[in-house]
């Protein structure tokens, strides 16, 4: 008697289930459909959240909160609400690709911000494109992304109308250090040695052209491995070179032991690296053999820009946990980018999204201009940043300091 | 031209490096027939041993109080790793098939790493080590370190030692006994389960030697440094023959010359220029490894011997 | 087990329930339990909204609401089993008792975990309403009850092991007459459209919470049909109508792109894809591994050369090579290429001992991305753009067919991903034929006996060697196939991807893993284990940073208590617990 019951309930469970379902479904609103009262656009963050390069990451995720945050509380858009949404690429490319489907899945999403690698953002590009989806990188480096893969022969061409950066590209930071190496310093032979990574050759290679453009002379070139501990044949190789100084394409885990086994091995010539080896561990890992070391940075030092002390009394009232990084301005300029494309855009439009609001956003994005963390942000018919002030670092003391800031002219 | 004496001393230094984490792997391959994937990671974790004993210490220790200490925790931490991974992981597949403990091998080794850069402080980026006193020294044209004079050192003592030990002591000729027959060692009365942890213990206690030397060499130690260094490692193993402690050795130096020398001289070769750079070094030496299998497949000093099933 | 022992337990008094209570009560408290944590699920478990999936709406569930009602549901079936009613009887071969204990246990589990995750992520117990006291109690009186259900089934006799197997052994059936295939093929096809719906629902899980749950109440349930004998009635089912069973399932997965329609479909069909690309080289990493016995610790790398050969004659802009192949050349080529460096690397190694070559395949995934990133314009020819790698692959185009834009079918719209994994699915229906032609041939049995004692194979008159290189050039060939797809579903190839233990798949050490876990020497292992094993990846974000750690202690731990995989080779398992059934 008593199972029938139950299944007499089970079945009334069931029917009445599928019933329901079929009535009603949960609240999804997707904000851009542009109804009543504020609109929610989101805007994507793609960076490696978790794993060795985790620290650079959650900076470009809480530099762009910030711009969200400060955004919605200033009221930049009228009837819009700005939303982030991050994404851990661990650092592979597939994952990007798997990141970057979900962000055009999501139809709130207006623009996103990332990545952090150059090899992520190969396999995301296209995917943005497709669907029209603005992404700005703070970071991505290769001039190849924006002006196609034969720029080194002068026939540049836009691969994807999609996809901006704020990061200054190898093109211009390479020279810029040669310039500085053979004017400044007056140094007239150089070695050169590269990680092989995508960073450190595109570095090494546009230094050089620059480099012998100007009258240098290059006294022999290495290629070593990132991540391996023995750089003693390197180091034979630059002694027995007679080079000046040399010029390292890489990011400071290679470059600081670099550095540290070639003065340990007599010779104490300066080694001049890109934004990669700019940074604080640099100097605690090479210790007294940093000094007289060079590193260039893109944008002017975040002292005497009165836009970048206020991100940085922003983000410290903000709370975060870790620090922002390398990359946080640049990060929190590329999230300001898309929220000015979004303004540009709703005012356009009598006060509402259009009804496809990534295309036109897309288009805003190239007359995008404001003074942003960085210095002034727009872009120019690649995508590019605009902006082309560089400043050179040295290690004085242990410390880094400020040597000459400047703007790259061709 | 290109200071071959100096890069023969380099590269005889790295391969004394190479040398003393092969004997780990020679060790126990010879008495198990493991490959010990996680010996790399021994290797590793024996240098972080040894800068925990030195951030411990305080930096105003004098330097002949914090060497011996640090080797001492180095070598401790390595051991006693080494030693519960065998308990725990490996001995209870002894009896199953072959892949099984290798599997686990690069379990443990993928779980050490993880160890290390998880819950080791600021292990995520690499962690400075403590560098030698003195030097560098000339020596004609040739550049010395003191931590240079340490790995020679360290070499020629451990394996002297070693020598000692398993032609000398009663271990060590049961260590021989069970390499040839672990069934008849046991039926001789050796307690082969006590052989095989000493043999693991001995080869971590090595790695953990090759850690500070490492660490003082270079100035910084990573926690994903086992792995390649332990695969070149056991390349040199298997080029000086497998289960041959001297082989391990004489590997260890003809591997670390070969990288040393490739990256510089292979441009000297027509059209090869491109070809030689630090980059390329660790593609030369699997090159070698390959030709030295084709060539000698027991290895430069092993002795031809049939599988056991 | 031998006879004597058999005899030895049914002779022993059966163990007493944990809970003393009369049978009919517990029934009755086991059947009220699940019906209310059934229903429960129609209520509103929080006031807030905050929590993803929004669980406050009464009157029908939503997010883990479903899960925590497919437990009540399936506890309340095997309840119902259990008192006999007479379709349902069917089921449960091998006694409902421990099966309904398992799954009201997994139903309270996956319920609790609910109702904790409210509570941690929301501040408090608090935040529960009504309706979730009602799930969490309901859901505990269904395990009170089954926990004083009449224990069936066979006990295991070991001491550590009591609680562990509290429900009973998976039970030792005997072999019964088939149906008439018009009752067989349809339950196949049944089991193939449940399979598929599971698979879709889990691969839609959007947030990692509903993962879990998911992940607790799908392993629970599939211990249960274990223990219950279902498993081992569909095996058999199965095992009759191979062929239906082989060629459904592909259809069933053919289907899934068509299951993912709406703003996540692209993202999912993505997904999917990836699963594919990964489940197929695992299985082709099985030949080597599973087959022959021949650990390759390197065998992405083979991907990578099947990927670089796909994209060098694609004709995208940045290859070294301006010649587009049709892509029906470039993948034989990339099969091909890969072949070769497989017989390259093998033709050395193979000749000394097995454990060579497990470092030197080490050595070569790791060279091979060394070289990759020399091969530039300055440190080596240029082939293959160094670091930055071959980007902007052109889609597919077969026949007229753009695999780079979305295509509409009827009410479906197949999005460029779902193009790709239509054509995945066909490569590796490919791949699992030669598995599945290879392991039953003269060369599957070589293989085998050389993995078994190659001493004894080579006596018998087997080529080793020969016989090696095959199994070792062909899993190769199979990678490198897989490789080609691989490059045009990511537009580019970089050399980071090609690493030997990485965050994300594939890589050298997850790919063993996959066959490892899922389960050497057979198709469905490595399929499912691969699966598996990427979802958890993709889904349990929070768990990045131990992840590999993890992934590291589960290998370990696999070869310690059950190395012969989830599913295992009937013949390996043997093998594996040599030990144990030589003792008993």
């Amino acid at each position: 008697m008593r199972n029938r019951s139950l299944l007499v309930l089970t079945a009334i469970a069931a029917t009445g289930t599928l019933t329901l379902t079929a009535c009603g479904s949960r609240a999804s609103n997707s904000g851009s459909s542009g109804g009543s009262g504020s609109t929610t656009v989101t805007i994507g963050v793609d960076a490696p959240l978790t794993g060795s390069l985790s620290a650079l990451g959650i900076g470009i995720q809480n530099s762009v909160d910030l711009a969200v945050k400060t955004a919605n509380k200033t009221n930049e858009v009228p009837g819009v609400t700005f939303k982030i949404e991050a994404m851990d690429d661990k650092a592979a490319p597939q994952q990007g690709s798997l990141n970057a489907t979900q962000l055009v899945g999501d139809s709130s999403v207006l623009g996103v911000v990332g990545p952090l690698n150059s090899g992520v953002a190969l396999t995301m590009q296209k995917t943005f494109n497709n669907a029209n989806l603005v992404e700005v990188s703070p970071a991505n480096t290769n001039p190849a992304l924006t002006q196609g893969p034969n720029w080194q022969t002068g026939t540049k061409a836009r691969p994807f109308a999609s996809y901006f950066r704020t990061a200054t590209t190898d093109a211009i930071q390479g020279p810029f250090a040669a310039q500085f190496a053979y004017s400044t310093l007056g140094k007239k032979k150089v070695f050169l040695v590269d990680n092989k990574d995508a960073y450190g050759v595109g570095l090494v290679g546009t230094f050089k052209d620059e480099f012998t453009k100007l009258g240098g002379s290059v006294a022999g070139q290495d290629h070593v491995t990132s991540g391996a501990s023995d750089f003693s044949s390197t180091v034979n190789a630059i002694k027995s070179s007679g080079a000046d100084f040399v010029y390292f394409g890489g990011e400071y885990p290679d470059a600081a032991p670099l550095t540290k086994q070639l003065k340990a091995g007599g010779d104490n010539i300066p080694m001049i690296g890109g934004d990669g080896n700019y940074d604080p561990t640099y100097v605690k890992l090479a210790g007294t053999a940093a000094n007289g070391d060079y590193a260039t940075s893109v944008g002017a030092p975040v002292e005497s820009l009165p836009s970048a002390q206020t991100f940085v009394a922003n983000y410290k009232a903000g709370g975060y946990s870790q620090a922002y990084g390398a990359y946080g301005g640049y990060s929190y300029d590329s999230a300001w980018a898309i929220i000015e494309a979004v303004k540009a855009v709703v005012s356009a439009n009598s006060g509402k999204l259009p009804s496809n609001p990534r295309a036109a956003v897309e288009k805003a994005m190239g007359s995008v201009s404001f003074s942003g963390v960085t210095g002034t942000v727009a872009f120019d018919q690649y995508g590019d940043a605009t902006n082309k002030q560089l400043t050179v670092y040295g290690v004085k003391n242990g410390l880094w300091a400020t040597i000459k800031t400047g703007t790259f002219s061709g | 031209m290109h200071e071959l004496p100096q890069n023969l001393v380099n590269g005889l230094l790295l391969g004394a490096t190479y040398g003393l984490i092969a004997v780990g792997y020679t060790i126990v391959y010879g008495i198990v027939q493991l490959i010990n994937f996680a010996h790399g990671e021994i290797f590793m974790t024996g240098a972080f041993g040894a800068l925990s004993v030195y951030l411990g210490l305080g930096s105003g220790t004098s330097m002949w109080i914090t060497i011996p200490l640090m080797i001492l925790g180095a070598i401790v931490t390595s051991t006693v790793i080494a030693v519960l991974t065998e308990r725990l992981a490996y001995r209870p597949l002894r009896n199953a098939p072959r892949l099984a403990p290798l599997i686990t091998a690069i379990g443990v080794s993928i779980t050490l790493q993880q160890l290390v850069w998880g819950f080791y402080p600021s292990a995520k980026s690499p962690r400075v080590f403590p560098s030698l006193p003195g030097g560098p020294y000339h020596i004609g044209s040739i550049l010395i370190q003191s931590s240079d004079i340490f790995v020679l050192v360290a070499a020629v003592l451990s394996t002297l030692f070693l020598a000692y030990f398993v032609r000398s002591t009663r271990t060590g000729r049961a260590m021989q006994a069970t390499a040839q027959d672990p069934d008849t060692a046991k039926l001789m009365g050796i307690n082969t389960d006590r052989v095989i942890v000493i043999a693991f213990a001995l080869g971590a206690a090595f790695a953990g030697i090759a850690g500070v030397a490492w660490g003082l060499r270079y100035g910084e130690i990573k926690f994903d440094m086992g792995f390649l260094t332990g695969l070149y490692a056991f390349t040199a193993a298997v080029l000086g023959g497998i289960g041959n402690i001297y082989g391990a050795m004489l590997g260890g130096l003809v591997l670390g010359l070969v990288q040393n020398l490739t990256a510089i001289y292979i441009a000297d070769i027509p059209g090869m220029s491109q070809f030689s750079s630090q980059s390329w070094s660790s593609v030369w030496a699997f090159v070698i490894l390959i030709l030295v299998l084709m060539v000698r497949p027991q290895g430069l000093l092993g002795e031809r011997v049939a599988d056991r099933a | 087990m031998t006879d004597t022992l058999q005899l030895q337990s049914e002779a022993a008094a059966r163990p007493k329930p944990a809970i003393p209570l009369p049978t009919s009560v517990a029934r009755a408290a086991t059947a009220a339990g699940a019906v209310i944590t059934a229903a429960s699920a129609f209520l509103s478990w929080t006031y807030s909204s905050q929590f993803p999936g929004d669980l406050t709406v009464s009157g029908y569930p939503g997010g883990l609401q479903w899960i925590t009602f497919a437990g009540g549901l399936l506890t309340l079936l095997y309840t119902l089993v259990g008192y006999r009613v007479p379709v349902l009887r069917l089921l449960a071969p091998g006694g409902p008792e421990g099966t309904t204990v398992l799954l009201a246990v997994g139903s309270a589990v996956t319920t609790w975990f609910t109702l904790i995750a409210i509570s941690v992520e929301l501040g408090g117990l608090a935040n529960l309403t009504g309706g979730g006291w009602v799930a969490g109690v309901g859901s505990l009186v269904a395990v009170v009850g089954a926990l004083a259900l009449p224990r069936d089934g066979e006990q295991t006799q070991d001491a550590k092991l009591r609680v562990l197997l509290y429900a009973g052994k998976r039970p030792e059936l005997p072999p019964t007459q088939p149906e008439s295939p018009w009752v067989e093929v349809p339950v196949v096809l049944v089991t193939l459209a449940v399979a598929l719906g599971i698979f879709s629902y889990g691969i839609d899980t959007a947030y990692a919470e509903l993962f879990g749950g998911f992940l607790i109440l799908t392993g629970f349930t599939a211990w249960a049909l274990n223990r219950s004998g279902d498993f081992t009635r569909l095996a058999a089912l199965m095992q009759r109508n191979r062929t239906t069973a082989a060629v459904g399932a592909f259809v069933a997965a053919g289907l899934f792109p068509f299951t993912q329609q709406g703003g996540n479909a692209e993202a999912n069909a993505n997904l999917g894809v990836s699963i594919l690309i990964f489940a197929a080289t695992a299985l082709g990493l099985n030949i080597v591994v599973g087959l022959a016995g021949l650990l390759d610790l390197g065998y992405v790398a083979f991907l990578g050369v099947g990927a670089y050969t796909a994209a060098l004659v694609s004709g995208a802009a940045g290859a070294a090579f301006h010649v587009q192949f049709p892509f029906w050349a470039a993948a034989l080529l990339g099969a091909a290429v890969s072949g070769v460096f497989g017989v390259l690397l093998g033709a050395p190694t193979l000749r000394v001992r097995g454990d060579y070559l497990a470092i030197v395949t080490l050595g070569f995934g790791e060279i091979f991305r060394i070289v990759v990133q020399n091969l530039d314009g300055t440190s080596g020819p240029n082939v293959t753009n160094g670091a930055i790698g071959i980007s902007n692959v052109p889609d597919l185009n077969i026949f007229g067919f753009d695999f780079g834009s979305p295509h509409s079918l009827g009410w479906f719209t197949i999005g460029r991903f779902a193009n790709y994994f239509e054509l995945m699915l066909l490569f590796t229906a490919i791949i699992v034929l030669v598995f599945a032609r290879s392991t039953n041939s003269r060369i599957g049995r070589a293989w085998i006996a050389i993995r078994e004692d190659e001493t004894a194979a080579t006596a018998m008159g087997i080529n080793g060697f020969r016989f090696k290189l095959l199994a070792f050039a062909l899993g190769a060939t199979l990678a490198g196939l897989a490789g080609t797809v691989f490059v045009h579903v990511n537009y580019s190839v970089v050399p980071d991807t090609f690493q030997f233990a990485g965050p994300t798949p594939p890589n050298s050490a997850f790919l063993l893993a996959a066959v490892v876990i899922g389960g050497m020497g057979t198709v469905t292992g490595p399929l499912v284990g691969a699966s598996l094993f990427f979802l958890l990846q993709a889904k349990l974000s929070f768990l990045h940073d131990y992840q590999l750690l993890l992934f590291g202690l589960t290998l370990i731990l696999f070869m310690r208590f059950r190395p012969e995989g989830i599913i295992p080779n009937r013949r390996r398992q043997l093998e594996f617990h040599e030990a144990e059934t030589a003792e008993a």
